[in-house]
Formats: C-alpha cells, sequence, structure tokens
C-alpha cells in the first residue's frame, strides 16, 4: 500500500537525522576530550547520507510478484566519517597529555557549526515529522470510507 | 451500471495521490543527501492514462487493473553545490495540495457509496 510506504520513507528520515543530531551532540561533547581509547584527541565526526532504493524485504516482495515495486527514496546514513582536520595544539605544559614540546592536541571542533548543523538536523526532522502527520491523515480518511 | 467505472476511476485517482505523496515523502527525506534529484509523477498524464485504462476495462469487463506511475527526476530546479535540488517550498505546497486532493477523492468515494445506500434504502425513507 502506498500511504504506508511515505510512512517507511519519513521515518526512515526520521532515524537518519535523528542519528545525525547524536553526532552532533557528540562532537559538542567532546569538543575539550584529548585522551581517548584509539589515542590522540577526539575527532570530529560527520554522518554521510544515502538514498537507497529498496529495503531487503521490500524487495523480496517485489521478486515474488506481489507488489508494484520496491519502496523508493528511503534514505540512510551509509558511514560515519572522521574529520581529517588537524588537531589545535595549545600550549599547556601541566597537562598530562602534552607532548614533549608542552603543547596538547585539542579536538578541531567549531560549537558555532555544530549549532548550524543541529538546527539543520532538527528543522529536517521536523518536515519529516509533519509529512509523517500528512500521510497518517490520509490514512485515516481512507479508513473513513468505511464509516457511515 | 454507471457507479461502477466512477468509483474505479476515484480509486485510480485516489491510488495516483497516494503515489504521489509516497514521491513527496521520498524528497523530503533526501532534502540532504548529496547528490539526489526531486522526482515526482506526471499526475495528469499518469490520471489520462489510468482514466482511459478504467473505461477499457469496464467495456470488457475484466478485473481490477494496475496502476504503476512512472517516477520521473523534475527539471529546471536549482541544484545546490552538493548536487541536490530539493526545493522545500515546492515539497511543502506539493504535498499539501496532494492531501487536499485525496481529501477530495475520499469524499467523492464516501458520496458514492451514500448514493447506492440511499437507493438501497429507498430513496427519501433511508
Amino acid at each position: 500500500m502506498n500511504l504506508f510506504d511515505s510512512l517507511t520513507i519519513s521515518g526512515s528520515a526520521l532515524a537518519a537525522q535523528r542519528q545525525r543530531s547524536e553526532i552532533v551532540a557528540a562532537n559538542m561533547a567532546n569538543a575539550e576530550t584529548t585522551h581517548t581509547q584509539a589515542g590522540g584527541p577526539y575527532r570530529r565526526k560527520e554522518v554521510v547520507f544515502q538514498s537507497s532504493s529498496a529495503s531487503g524485504f521490500r524487495l523480496a516482495l517485489a521478486g515474488t510478484g506481489h507488489m508494484n515495486g520496491p519502496t523508493a527514496g528511503t534514505v540512510q546514513i551509509s558511514e560515519v566519517v572522521e574529520d581529517p582536520t588537524p588537531p589545535v595544539m595549545r600550549y599547556e605544559p601541566n597537562h598530562p597529555d602534552a607532548n614533549k614540546d608542552g603543547y596538547v592536541a585539542y579536538p578541531s571542533i567549531n560549537p558555532v557549526m555544530e549549532m548550524v548543523d543541529l538546527m539543520s538536523s532538527v528543522r529536517s526532522y521536523q518536515l519529516n515529522a509533519s509529512a509523517v502527520s500528512a500521510a497518517k491523515q490520509m490514512i485515516q480518511q481512507s479508513i473513513d470510507i468505511l464509516k457511515s | 451500471m454507471p457507479t461502477i467505472p466512477i468509483i474505479s476511476t476515484l480509486e485510480s485517482y485516489l491510488r495516483l495521490t497516494a503515489s504521489r505523496e509516497q514521491a513527496i515523502s521520498a524528497n523530503m527525506a533526501n532534502v540532504d543527501t548529496p547528490g539526489y534529484h526531486t522526482r515526482d509523477i506526471n499526475f495528469q498524464g499518469e490520471l489520462s492514462k489510468a482514466m482511459n485504462g478504467v473505461l477499457n476495462e469496464s467495456a470488457d469487463g475484466t478485473g481490477a487493473m494496475q496502476i504503476s506511475p512512472v517516477v520521473q527526476e523534475v527539471k529546471g530546479l536549482m541544484e545546490r553545490p552538493d548536487g541536490n535540488n530539493v526545493n522545500l517550498d515546492r515539497e511543502g505546497l506539493l504535498m499539501s495540495q496532494t492531501q487536499l486532493q485525496y481529501q477530495i477523492g475520499v469524499q467523492l468515494v464516501k458520496h458514492q457509496f451514500h448514493q447506492i445506500l440511499s437507493a438501497i434504502n429507498g430513496g427519501g425513507q433511508g
């Protein structure tokens, strides 16, 4: 059914945007983190969105010939990449993570950039949430045909 | 029986509107996907195709028809530097338009069924 596919598509975008805002939150929380398990300062992370034509289940159904075609246009986060920008060096000789010259590597995170990214993600989330309620309203109207 | 083609026509209208809603949802979902291009269906073309199908089928009396509208990329939209050309204003307007179109279709279907019901109940007494 088409309208439920709309819900699937908008839902995939909601999930993707939520994950994006989680990544932004992680970036802001770790703006001053100099120590990670991998060693070195925290690296800023970015998400990569990818539009995908179908989920596996949907493709399998389409293969049986009972479905018109796969759900087109769902979005997903294909990978989370690290920003290659070199860390910012600050002179803090008493810091335990300081190198032999007394410099500490801090992640190069710009709070303004993160805030803008977060706002854009929140707006996209709102947009897709309103698309969900539009589709829900249409489904509700179809159900109302059954009422007298 | 004149009511059946009307309801099938309305059915294809509703199906098409729902397909368009799906295309718009996909555009909205991919508003941040680099390289994504806006897609839409040619509503008028697909509707007239579907209505021709309805008329032909009511002539030979075969079963339900299949509508698979062609989803194509929309030309003439400005592309952002990341290769994405989704225009939120366009999608928002089209979504509310599609929603209202769907509502019209639903009201017309309801009206058809009410007419049948009032015929069953004997006109004015029902």
